[in-house]
């Protein structure tokens, strides 16, 4: 079983690549059995929740990661969700034995089927830093501070250190020194693919997952130079596709090489892209509405003043500053429903320069997640309309801005590429990925033994 | 098909207790320095003393593990005490280093001292601040010429409370046979070096066998564990009856001075006669002991820090405040010296006498006998110049005369520094007689 | 003589010994524990009067907490307070989230600090430094130089003998003297005890939380304790599994996830 995850790579783009001559690898895939599909994502479309729900195959009210932010329970206090705070158990943790005292609907679904513990080689997802044991071999994602505490076991961080591996690109190059950064991405391929080649020959393993994120760090700064022939990166966008459609051929092959054509191959990706042409600046707008003041002491959300009714965070997230939740909320039980209306109702209301809607959904957090974790669930999630990045930004005062990126994600044209004989039934959604994968590995299980 | 996990290796378990404790000590501390080369597994020992007494915050250890694993270096319980960097990077201790733990209610400080002849003045540092000690030795390599040295700097400096320690028993098979012939060649050594072993044990620090609990692979041993020798030793102070009083400093407190120092010998009553050393003159009968903030004290003992409240515009510090008149003043000295600068110290050389609170002018006229404590035997009489880390017996003129007391009476007033440029150059002893 | 007593006793000598060498000396106090008992040492040693400057780094985002013991001690206790602020940069807007926490510390503390050095001259100071803390800590001299750089040069420390301290600071650069090197944290609590020496609040639980080290509100997270007197933070002390510091947020991690959140347009 082998699942490569290609951050950002929408659905859409394949078909047209693919249809263009561009990805002549995936072209073949396609002609051999395997259907490319529009997969929907979790919701918020950011790679942190994303990974993480493709990864414990649950909605984020159940593993509990909401953004790459998020603040303390009863609290003000910024942090960065990591691994430790998923709450969901992976596909390695099921099939490898190792959930701990952690468990989901989709463990539970799983629950002694995998009396043998399957070994798994985990390359480079999101959100699974710090690197915990595990049957097998993984290394970090992004965010990943410390390679070595990213790597799990620690001769596989040795060989990683011997070949310069690099687990991230620096992406304050893409804006100060593009050539610089484009070249940096191509490094960094260069070392996904050599790693991943070295740890698929080298381990014993019964499930392959490997990521490439390099495709979302590009999309981010270049995503206008994919249709414009005319646009000074427009070969460097396609060279780069072309590069990852060569390293997804090639692992194909050694795959079917080595399972006799018996494996399961699929790849797909945690979100979708679009142009960006402006960044809504969320907690800019909610003061503008009076519905949030900053003061002028503390710190990032800490600054929160009592008479505020809402804030919001990347991207698309909103909070009812509730009298109970915040220490100094004073929203009541009562009036939370209110809030929240007004608040829809105005976001639904609020258009762009070039008088489009925004928003092109609004849901509520208490419809949206369910589970163990969903105490911490934002109370709305908005998924924008093409064009606008949803921001929550606290120290600049603009609600309408044009950054330096010109990519966005989208919610709706994440893609998977899966074989014809896993038939899908209506809308795939990515949470369902990893349900099919322990199916897949049940199955071959069961025939092996 | 199993988890993959991280071997550290068979270590003993442990399981002793420590009580929780809300209320201090009732005794000072023993400071106890660790000798020996350094392969012998000085570093690891106290690791290991440190784990064994619960020594360690909970998940320090883990810690610890986890930065080695960081530095790509097999993790050792020497990691415990090897704080820098550098040295995890060369794999030598160069500082002494203080940790501590509690056994039955006493605190004991472990000084860990390196072994490397370079790291001499550091080795000093740390012993001298020491009451105990401990020798190590490998059962398998026997007493090294490094060791030697320290155990003559151990001489000199006076500590009586000694322990040695045979280690890694468990590469001969934990051979009584093979104890017992270490044993008899580290006494011939340490009795050269003018010193006793109170206690000799066989163990095996990486193991913690005979550390904290007796090991069942050494039957034929019977006698204490490491943790018994130490609770045996006695803290170093006995209390003399010469009363000396170094002046650190004068203070005004209420119009009148103070002057400030602590007791480095005797005990200090009220209503006592006293003297100001060297001048030799009495002090004014109407003084008062005090301490901090509290009305005056009927009496102070040795190691109080106090101030002698008193209408004398005299006092100074460098001066020595003293229960009789007849103490001796000398303005020549002969004297134990260990030499820890990295030039020889040649006749002629002049430096600063350091003493207590005391600090004068001093040459060095006459280079008695020159000795190399490793090599255990004398160099050369009547010398030169002495070496670095070799010891001499020296004699001193200094420019005006102090209080120094014979080392083996009174080891407070009776050992020195000399400086030069503000840096220490040697260390030593005062010697009985002129 | 009890333990306390003999730990007392060193660190009086040492503050004794460093006054009597170093004529313009002054004592760091950030309103912390050690820093405290320290102060606390320093008025037993000088019999109330502490005679040189207590000078506090105030990096204007400290707890009010520590504003408020801070100036009802030092009238007290008749102090002369000096209070070291880095000017410039707090009014420039200097935070730990303007780029790095460890920039933030550099301008705000360690520069201030070295302003006020230069300003008033000291040669020594006196720091409430324990040997027992984190790392590098634990190999400190009791008088320790540094130079103009603020630098350490750690491998090349002279010895110490027999409480003989060094009596000379390199050219232009300053000696720091550890009094308390040789307390440990539990000492350190067992003599606040002992001598019931003030400590402001914030060390103590409130609504289940205190702080174990205190610094500025931002870099300083509060854990989860009941200990609301001295004697129950003793008993915690030996249970607990948090490193002192735990507390302070100089976490290089957050500072490395920030930056490349940052780089990607989020915050």
């Amino acid at each position: 079983m082998m699942a490569i995850g290609l951050d950002g790579v929408p659905a859409s783009l394949i078909r047209q690549f693919v249809d263009q001559g561009v990805l002549p690898n995936f072209a073949r895939i396609l002609g051999r059995g395997y259907r490319l599909h529009q997969m929907h994502v979790s919701i918020p479309e950011i790679s942190s929740t994303c990974w993480t729900s493709f990864m414990t195959g649950v909605n984020p009210g159940e593993h509990g990661i909401y953004g790459f932010m998020d603040l303390r329970p009863q609290s003000y206090a910024l942090y960065f969700p990591t691994y430790r705070d998923v709450q969901a158990p992976t596909i390695w943790d099921i099939v490898g034995g190792t959930q701990g005292g952690r468990t989901s609907s989709l463990a539970e679904r799983f629950r002694g089927v995998f009396p043998e513990p399957l070994r798994a080689v985990v390359m480079n997802i999101p959100q699974t830093y710090p690197a915990q044991p595990m049957n097998g071999v993984l290394t970090a994602g992004f965010v990943c501070p410390d390679l070595q505490r990213g790597t799990y076991p620690d001769t596989a961080y040795q060989y990683l250190k011997s070949i310069d591996y690099v687990p991230d690109v620096d992406a304050e190059k893409a804006v100060t020194d593009k050539p610089a950064f484009l070249k940096d991405v191509e490094y960094a391929l260069t070392k996904r693919e050599e790693a991943f080649l070295h740890f698929f020959e080298q381990e014993r393993w019964d499930i392959f997952l490997g990521v490439i994120t390099e495709t979302d760090r590009v999309q981010h700064f270049f995503y206008d130079a994919a249709q414009d022939p005319g646009h000074r990166y427009h070969d460097a966008f396609l060279e780069m596709y072309r590069r990852v459609d060569a390293i997804v051929g090639r692992l194909f092959d050694r795959f079917q090489n080595m399972t006799h054509g018996e494996g399961v191959f699929l790849t797909m990706s945690d979100h979708g892209f679009t142009v960006l042409d402006q960044e809504i600046n969320l907690n800019a707008w909610l003061q503008q509405q009076g519905w949030l003041r900053l003061r002028d002491q503390g710190q990032w959300f800490d600054r929160i003043a009592s008479e505020s009714k809402l804030f919001a965070m990347d991207p698309g997230r909103f909070y009812v500053h509730a009298a109970g939740r915040y220490p100094r909320g004073t929203v009541q039980p009562s009036e939370k429903a209110g809030v929240l209306a007004d608040l829809t109702g105005a976001v639904e209301g609020l258009c762009g320069p070039d008088g489009r809607r925004v928003v092109r959904e609004v849901h509520l957090g208490e419809r949206l997640y369910h589970g163990q974790a969903r105490a911490s669930a934002p109370d709305l999630v908005c998924v924008p309309n093409d064009g606008y990045d949803l921001k929550a930004n606290l120290l600049q005062p603009a609600v309408f801005r044009k950054g330096p990126m010109t990519g966005m994600h989208t919610q709706y044209d994440g893609h998977c590429v899966l074989p014809e004989s896993l038939p899908v039934e209506g809308q795939l959604h990515i949470e369902q990925l990893a349900g099919t994968i322990l199916e897949c590995l049940a199955k071959s299980c069961t025939l092996a033994c | 098909m199993r988890l993959p996990c991280r071997n550290y290796g068979r270590w003993g378990t442990c399981n002793m207790s420590t009580p929780l404790t809300t209320q201090p000590d009732q005794g000072p501390a023993l400071h106890v320095v660790i000798v020996g080369h350094i392969d012998h597994g000085k570093s690891t020992l106290i690791g290991r003393l440190l784990h064994d007494t619960h020594a360690l915050p909970i998940g320090k250890l883990e810690e610890i593990q986890a930065a080695a694993e960081r530095q790509g270096v097999r993790w050792e319980f020497a990691h415990i005490l090897d704080h820098f960097a550098e040295e995890r990077e060369k794999g030598i201790t160069i500082d002494s280093a203080q940790m501590q733990f509690r056994h039955r209610d006493r605190t004991y400080v472990i000084i860990d001292a390196p072994g490397h002849r370079e790291f001499l003045g550091n080795m000093v540092t740390g012993s001298s601040q020491a009451e105990a000690a401990l020798v190590l030795v490998d059962v398998t390599q026997g007493i090294q010429p490094q060791t030697w040295r320290h155990c003559y700097i151990l001489g000199l400096l006076g500590i009586r409370s000694i322990a040695v320690l045979i280690n890694k028993m468990d590469l001969v098979g934990y051979s009584e046979d093979a104890f017992n012939r270490m044993k008899q060649d580290v006494e011939q050594v340490l009795s050269a070096c003018g010193v006793t072993a109170q206690e000799v044990i066989p163990i095996a620090a990486r193991l913690g066998e005979n550390l904290t609990q007796r090991a069942d692979t050494m039957p034929w041993y019977q006698g204490p564990t490491v943790l018994d020798a130490l609770g045996h030793f006695q803290s170093a102070q006995v209390v003399r009856e010469e009363l000396r009083v170094p002046i650190q400093d004068v203070y005004d407190v209420d119009g009148q001075p103070m002057a400030v120092g602590r007791i480095e010998s005797g005990v200090l009553r009220a209503g006592r006669s006293l003297w100001v050393m060297p001048e030799g003159r009495p002090l004014s009968p109407s003084w008062a002991i005090r301490k901090y903030l509290q009305p005056p004290l009927a009496e102070a003992q040795q190691g109080d820090c106090i101030g002698i409240h008193v209408a004398d515009s005299q006092l100074r510090r460098g001066q020595m405040i003293v229960d009789r008149e007849a103490v001796a003043c000398r303005d020549r000295i002969r004297a134990s010296v260990l030499w820890l600068a990295n030039r020889p110290g040649r006749v002629g050389d002049r430096a600063v006498w350091k003493g207590t609170t005391q600090e004068v002018p001093a040459q060095l006229t006459r280079i008695v006998k020159r000795f190399d404590p490793a090599e255990m035997a004398v160099v050369e009489s009547n010398a030169a110049e002495i070496g670095p880390s070799e010891v001499a017996e020296v004699e001193l003129l200094l420019a005006h005369p102090v209080v120094a007391d014979a080392f083996g009476q009174i080891p407070q007033t009776g050992r020195f520094t000399l400086e030069m440029d503000g840096e220490p150059i040697a260390g030593g002893v005062v010697l009985a007689g002129e | 003589m009890d333990h306390l007593t003999a730990l007392e006793n060193k660190s009086i000598y040492i503050i004794r010994e460093a006054y009597a060498q170093f004529p313009n000396m002054a004592m760091l106090w950030s309103i912390g524990k050690d820093s405290t008992t320290l102060l606390w040492l320093c008025r037993k040693a000088f019999f109330g009067a502490i005679p040189f400057p207590v000078i506090h780094i105030d990096t204007s985002y400290k707890f009010p907490e520590i504003y408020q013991f801070r100036d009802e001690y030092a009238k007290k206790w008749g102090l002369n307070l000096i209070v070291g602020r880095n000017e410039e940069q707090i009014q420039a807007g200097m935070a730990p989230w303007k780029g790095a926490k460890l920039d933030c510390c550099s301008a705000l503390k360690t520069d201030a600090l070295k302003s006020t050095i230069a300003k008033y001259g000291f040669d020594a100071l006196l720091l409430g430094i324990r040997r027992d803390e984190h790392g590098i800590r634990a190999k400190e001299r009791v008088f320790s130089p540094r130079n103009q750089q603020f630098a350490w040069d750690y491998q090349n420390q002279s010895a110490e003998l027999w409480d003989q301290y060094r009596s000379e600071s390199e050219e232009g650069g300053h000696l720091r003297v550890h009094p308390i090197l040789h307390m440990t944290e539990l000492d350190i609590w067992q003599y606040i005890q002992r001598e019931s020496i003030p400590m402001t609040p914030l060390y103590f639980s409130n609504e289940g939380k205190r702080y174990r080290s205190i610094g500025c509100t931002h870099c300083c997270t509060p854990v989860e304790s009941q200990a609301s007197n001295v004697s129950e933070i003793l008993i915690e002390l030996q249970t607990t599994t948090t490193a002192e510091r735990a507390g302070r947020a100089q976490d290089k991690e957050d500072a490395f996830t920030m930056q490349k959140l940052r780089a990607l347009g989020y915050m």
